[in-house]
Parts: C-alpha cells; structure tokens; sequence
C-alpha cells in the first residue's frame, strides 16, 4: 500500500492507466542495476529515482572530473574527485528517499559480473566500452535478465531492449569493431544533450519492463543523429547462429571480453 | 578550470573552441521550469551556455518530483526558480543565472526574448504555448517548442522567416477539450526526452550548427516506443507567418493568467 505522501509524490503515475497504484507498487519493489554512471547512467538515475524504482543499484569505479560536468548532471563541482557512485547515490537519495541505493565503486568485470547482475531486476547499460557491452550482454543473457542497451558516438547514439530469448547484442553486432578503429572515449567529442535523450529513452524502457506496459524496443534498435535531427527504428531479429543465444551455444559461460574485443592490457 | 570542462564539446569538430566561446557568449530563457525545463536547463548548463534567465511562477510541490529533477524534497515549496537555480550553480558556478518568479503573459512577453538570443518552451498550457511562438515569429527570435503528456510528446524549432506552430496547430484548443497533467498523468522519463531534445535544437541553433527541427516536428510515443520526425510545410495562410497574417501584434491575448497557465480574457 502507498503511504498518502507517496501518493502524492506519485500522483501523476496513478493517474496514468498503464501505471496506477498497482505499478507504482511493483516499481517500488523492483530493483535496476545501472552499469556506468557517466552520460547514459546520469539521467537514468534521475528519471528512474524520480519514478520510485526501489533500489538502484550504481557500478562505477570512476571518480567525478571536471570534464564529465559537461553531460553527467547527476554530479556537481562539491563532487569532484570522490566516487562517481558516491556522489549519484548521494543526488538520488536527495531526490527521493524511497530510494535504496546500492553504491558499488568497482569495475563490473569477468570475476563479479554474475554475481552482480544476479541480483537486481533489470540491468542498464550504461558503460562506453565495447568490453563492457559484450560482458553485460552475455552475463545478463546468462542469468536470463533483461538489459536495456544505449550507447552514444560523437553526434549519435542508440537505444535497444534485449530480452533472453529474443536477441542479443551479439544478434545485433556479431563481433566487437577490430582494435584501434574506435577512439577510445577520452578523445571523442560529444554534445550535452545527446546523453540526455539516450539515457531517458533507457529509463523509459526501464520502466516499461517493470510495468509491463506499452510496446519495449525489443528487436528494434533506435538510432538518433543529433545534427541531422533524426531517429530512424532498424529492426532485427534474434540470430540462429548465435553463439550466445541461438540453438546451438557455444559460449555458456563469461570469457575474456579483453581479449575478445582485443584490448591492450 | 573551464579549459577542461567542456573538452569533450571542443574534440567536436562540430563546435570546437570557436562553439564553446559562442555558448558562453549566449543567452537562452527557459519559459517554465517544470517537467520539459528541468532537463533543458540542467543541459544548457551543462553545454556551457553563458546566461540562462529561468521563468517560473510556482513552488516545488511533492507531485512535481517523479519528473522536474532539479528539485530535490528539501526543495518542496521553494520558488522553482530559486531552487533550480540552486542545483545549476552547483554544476556551474560561472553561469549567469537571471531568476523571474514570473510566468510569460501578452504584457511582459517581448521582454522575455528581448533579453536572449533564444527562448525554450517549458510552459504546460497551450495558450502560453501560442503566445511563445507568436511572440517568437512577430519579434524574429528562435523558439524551441516542446509539449508532453503521458507517455510522449513533441518539440519543434521556429526560426526567423520559417514556419511556426500554427502552420501544424491553428488555434490553440479549447481549456476544457484537453486534459491537464494532473488528469492524464505523466511518466517523468518522457519528459527527460523531449527536454533534452529542446536542449540539443537550441544548443544547434545557438552555434549554426546541424539541421534544427524547423518546418520539422520530432514527436515521440514512449509508451509505443516510437519516435519520428516529420517534416511540414508553411502554412499560405498561417495566422502569424503568412503574407496573409492576421496576428501583427499580440493585442488579441488578455493580459491576466489562471494558475494553471491559461491566459484569462
């Protein structure tokens, strides 16, 4: 039962259909791991704690710089150089003390990913590595969690759902881009706002999955260039031959996504 | 310290050191701090942008926290601007930022883009929404329009000498043929999208950069998952653009405003 302050806070979710007091019930109970508290994992934080999802999970092992300011706005200049989850479990809880946070200031890896991931609902991408990409994708495959995918290059990013069952990320990208093609992060531009729509499009589906409401961008990838100013839907579809999630697997449990995506140790 | 905050826009080859001086140069009111102001706002700040003038007449209430994330429950019954303004400084406390506890009415509209090099659409009523783009088309100023409801919502940009919201929407509705937010309800995510998007137009607009949404709407279904932009043309006979205009002053809307944004005869 919500409290009569929650049903205030939650008001304009009880007046929506697909929501009401019942999924403002289940989005308390649920619990979203966010992978990467950078430009996707920011907003997704503030829109999922404003929402009222339960516990939030935060995995970063990075500290808050000057230069992430630019488009991480769960963190502020009182911030820098402490925890990036430290200081977004601290704005999350100042939004929201509904809200549990589970800070946790360390790399999601080969060794932790399962037992991570394992505990939480739903998991958010929101890392900028293709080692990190291919890692959740298989550990949440593995634990038959659903991962909400987003991702930002320069002026364009995208949004995808991936549900056990209905398609992967190695459906979807088969094998990592070689090495060296793709600047690393650090060197890349990118424009404040380009996150922002990414990472809400990441929470909106996060939402949708604990609710079980409208259509999730499941087998359809979301592609938005912001200087073009447009969004275009490519849909694709589970691969037979994946060797993660087709009919004969070969991969059953974590490898290593350093050396698969062949990165320099 | 500023040389490094904004690195990742200056690596843009879209903006460089040149863009970022211009952002800083700018000038940008957000017309209602609400649900679609939030995000923009906290963007804009984030972008750099040199004087943000935030308007809002209303106080944070609980039932504003599930979407207007720069507020936080310390905040409930503040002025929103005064807050807002709060959590901006915190992420730059070298932005000017210019507070209005004011709402945007036929008397006091011209001053609002006098004073700016863009305005961005935060208000949630229709006849604000109105008043904005006719103010916008009549004093030749950019205009980022956005509205949400529910699941989704929409944005488009008018700039000097191109089409405007009445070419798409003659008249504003009826007050009572639309539902308020407080009826219909509203999921904050969807919010997060469209005023992030309003965020990347004025960003774009501001430096001359990119194709902005003009003569173009962006509307976003959340709940379908869907997101399209749609291109349209001038309206021969828009009301306000035209050569056949009727509107050539703003001496048509009253001067008084409801408390829910409705501007009263």
């Amino acid at each position: 039962m919500l409290s009569a302050e929650q049903r205030q806070r939650y008001a304009r979710h009880e007046a929506l259909a697909e929501i009401g007091p019942h999924g403002q019930e289940r989005l308390l109970r649920s619990s979203v791991l966010i992978v990467g508290v950078g430009a996707l994992g920011s907003p997704v934080a503030l829109y999922l704690a404003a929402a009222g999802v339960g516990t939030i999970g935060l995995a970063d092992h990075d500290r808050v710089r000057l230069s992430n300011l630019q488009r991480q706005v769960i963190h502020s200049m009182d911030g820098l150089d402490m925890a990036k989850v430290e200081v977004a479990g601290r704005t999350v809880r100042r939004l929201n003390p509904d809200v549990t946070v589970e800070a946790i200031e360390a790399t999601v890896d080969e060794r932790n990913a399962l037992q991570l991931l394992g505990r939480f609902d739903v998991i958010v991408d929101g890392t900028d590595t293709f080692r990190a990409r291919y890692l959740l994708n298989d550990a949440a495959y593995l634990l038959r969690k659903p991962l909400v995918h987003g991702s930002i290059f320069r002026i364009e990013g995208q949004v995808t759902v991936f549900i056990p069952g209905r398609g992967c990320y190695r459906c979807l990208y088969p094998e990592p881009p070689p090495p060296g093609a793709i600047e690393d992060s650090e060197d890349v531009g990118v424009l404040a706002a380009l996150p922002g729509i990414v990472g809400t499009i990441q929470a909106a589906e996060t939402i949708k999955l604990i609710t079980e409401a409208g259509d999730p961008l499941v087998n359809r990838v979301l592609l938005h260039d912001s200087m073009a100013m447009t969004f275009r839907e490519v849909r694709y579809r589970r691969n037979r031959n994946c060797p993660l999630c087709g009919e004969r697997p070969t991969i059953h449990e974590l490898i290593d996504y350093g050396a698969f995506v062949g990165a320099t140790p | 310290m500023t040389d490094t905050r904004h690195h990742r826009q200056r690596l843009l080859e879209e903006i460089g050191a040149v863009g970022q001086q211009r952002l800083r140069d700018a000038s940008v009111a957000i017309v209602g701090v609400g649900g679609l102001g939030c995000p923009a706002a906290l963007y804009l700040a984030a972008a750099g942008v040199g004087r943000i003038a935030l308007y809002d007449d209303q106080r944070v209430e609980l039932s504003n926290l599930n979407r207007q994330l720069l507020y936080g429950e310390a905040d409930v019954g503040r002025t929103k601007v005064e807050a807002a303004a709060g959590r901006l400084r915190a992420i730059d406390s070298s932005l000017r930022l210019e507070v209005h506890v004011d709402t945007v009415r036929a008397v006091n509209v011209a001053d609002v883009f006098h004073g700016v090099d863009l305005v961005v659409d935060g208000t949630d009523a229709f006849e604000a929404k109105f008043l904005l783009n006719d103010a916008a088309v009549l004093l030749r100023k950019p205009l980022v329009h956005g509205a949400v409801l529910q699941w989704g919502g929409q944005a488009l940009t008018v700039l000097p000498g191109g089409p405007c919201l009445r070419c798409l929407f003659r008249e504003p509705p009826e007050p009572d043929a639309v539902q308020s937010c407080e009826e219909a309800g509203i999921i904050g995510a969807a919010t997060g999208v469209v005023g992030s998007v309003q965020a990347e137009e004025a960003v774009k607009v501001l430096l001359g950069i990119g194709e902005p949404l003009s003569g173009r709407i962006f509307q976003h279904d959340g709940l379908q998952g869907e997101t399209r932009v749609t291109s349209f043309a001038r309206d021969p006979q828009c009301a306000v653009c035209s050569s056949n205009a009727s509107i050539t002053d703003l001496s048509h809307y009253a001067q008084h405003v409801s408390a829910r944004g409705h501007i009263l005869p």
